[in-house]
């Protein structure tokens, strides 16, 4: 072997450990959030209850339930399961006080965010549904002249959450923000034929 | 023989390579998204649809809740505005115009996000009730020691970042620059 040839080798051999480093990296990072089996969703369902909204614990230190919560902020959940019915979420907000609503899958990532500017006659009333379920929905409601007054919104998976913040301006509204976010109900609908 | 022992090396120094690529890209705030604005970073991506796979694998290993794009922004800051770590024996000063937002809120956390107890039970004010100037400007202090004003107590020795979160803020998602000019800046005083 001549020199060019060690060195040709020599590059094969790193160019070889360089494409493992580089599937390794790609692997580990798109399989991490699996891995970790802390997805938001799995640590929700120990605090609240499927089908209805749940108070959150307020952030105190040793006591949040995801870091780099706001200790201003009460927040509930609702844990949706559409595989039966759509789900309603729904309720009278208050204009001056700021409440943001964040639809969620599994992994937390967000598909829709709203606040209390977007409720219409200060109510929210939003539909979260499938697909499949709006197209039978509106193939039963084509006859009816009347717009849709709630917002209908396409989950992008079956299961996921809602998560509402409510933000207390001061300390001594703490009691208050969480009597705002216990307005906001979360039901399952009847089931469509 | 020889040649099946350089594949096994080869193949386990790609592995590790690979792994500790993986380590160090989690570890230092590496993300497409990330914006940064004088000490603030923020990752305006992570509020909405299309998260990249850095993104979500770095969401993962922290358990953060993101806020939703229409809900606001959070800002991290590890430094002060000159650059050097935060550290729990100096005293800072927080200062600026009114960031462009229906509220915020700013709180001290540990660099995990923690809240840090305090026998004051504050860690951190919200925009409604923090004393302002005259001209509607404002400072918050962060310090060990006990400070007239707006004043957040720090931890005698743990380490601190600041979590600034923007509700309804004016900064759209689309937006992947911001005015370092429109966030507040964090000075540092005397260290003891």
């Amino acid at each position: 072997m001549n020199r060019l040839d060690r060195f040709l080798a020599g590059l094969l051999w790193l160019l070889g450990v360089a494409l493992v480093a580089v599937a390794v990296h790609l692997i580990a990072v798109f399989d991490l959030p699996r891995r970790l089996g802390n997805d938001p969703m799995s640590r929700l369902s120990v605090l609240a209850k499927p089908g209805e909204m749940s108070q959150l614990p307020l952030a105190r230190p040793g006591a949040e339930w995801a870091p780099f919560s706001d200790p201003a902020v009460a927040q509930g959940v609702c844990l949706y399961d559409l595989t039966r019915a759509p789900v309603r979420v729904s309720g009278e907000v208050d204009a001056d006080r700021m409440l943001t609503l964040s639809f969620r899958t599994p992994s937390g990532e967000i598909f829709y965010s709203m606040t209390d500017r977007a409720a219409q006659h200060g109510k929210i009333d939003v539909l979260l549904l499938t697909s499949e379920q709006l197209e039978a929905l509106e193939a039963d409601s084509e006859d009816d002249d009347e717009p849709a007054q709630e917002l209908r919104l396409i989950a992008p998976a079956a299961k996921g959450f809602v998560l509402v913040n409510a933000l207390a301006a001061f300390p001594s509204e703490a009691e208050e923000s969480r009597q705002r976010v216990k307005a906001i109900t979360c039901a399952p609908e009847a089931p469509l034929d | 023989m020889i040649l099946i022992g350089k594949f096994i090396l080869a193949a386990l120094v790609g592995a590790l390579i690979g792994l500790g690529l993986t380590s160090a890209a989690l570890q230092n705030d590496f993300g497409f998204g990330a914006v940064t604005a004088g000490p603030w970073t923020a990752w305006p991506r992570n509020g909405g649809r299309g998260v990249d796979p850095y993104a979500r694998a770095m969401l993962a290993k922290s358990g953060e809740i993101p806020l939703g794009s229409s809900e606001g922004l959070s800002f991290i800051a590890r430094a002060d505005s000159g650059g050097r770590r935060l550290e729990p024996g100096c005293d800072y000063i927080v200062s600026g115009p009114t960031p462009q937002a229906r509220y915020w809120t700013l709180t001290v956390m540990t660099p995990q996000g923690k809240l840090l107890a305090n026998p004051s039970g504050r860690s951190g004010f919200t925009s409604s009730e923090i004393l302002r100037a005259a001209d509607g400007s404002f400072a918050i202090a962060l310090s060990r020691r006990a400070r007239p004003g707006n004043w957040i107590p720090l931890a005698e020795n743990d380490p601190f970042i600041l979590d600034l979160r923007l509700y309804e803020s004016e900064f759209s998602t689309s937006m992947l620059a911001f005015d370092a000019a429109n966030l507040p800046t964090i000075a540092r005083e005397v260290c003891r």
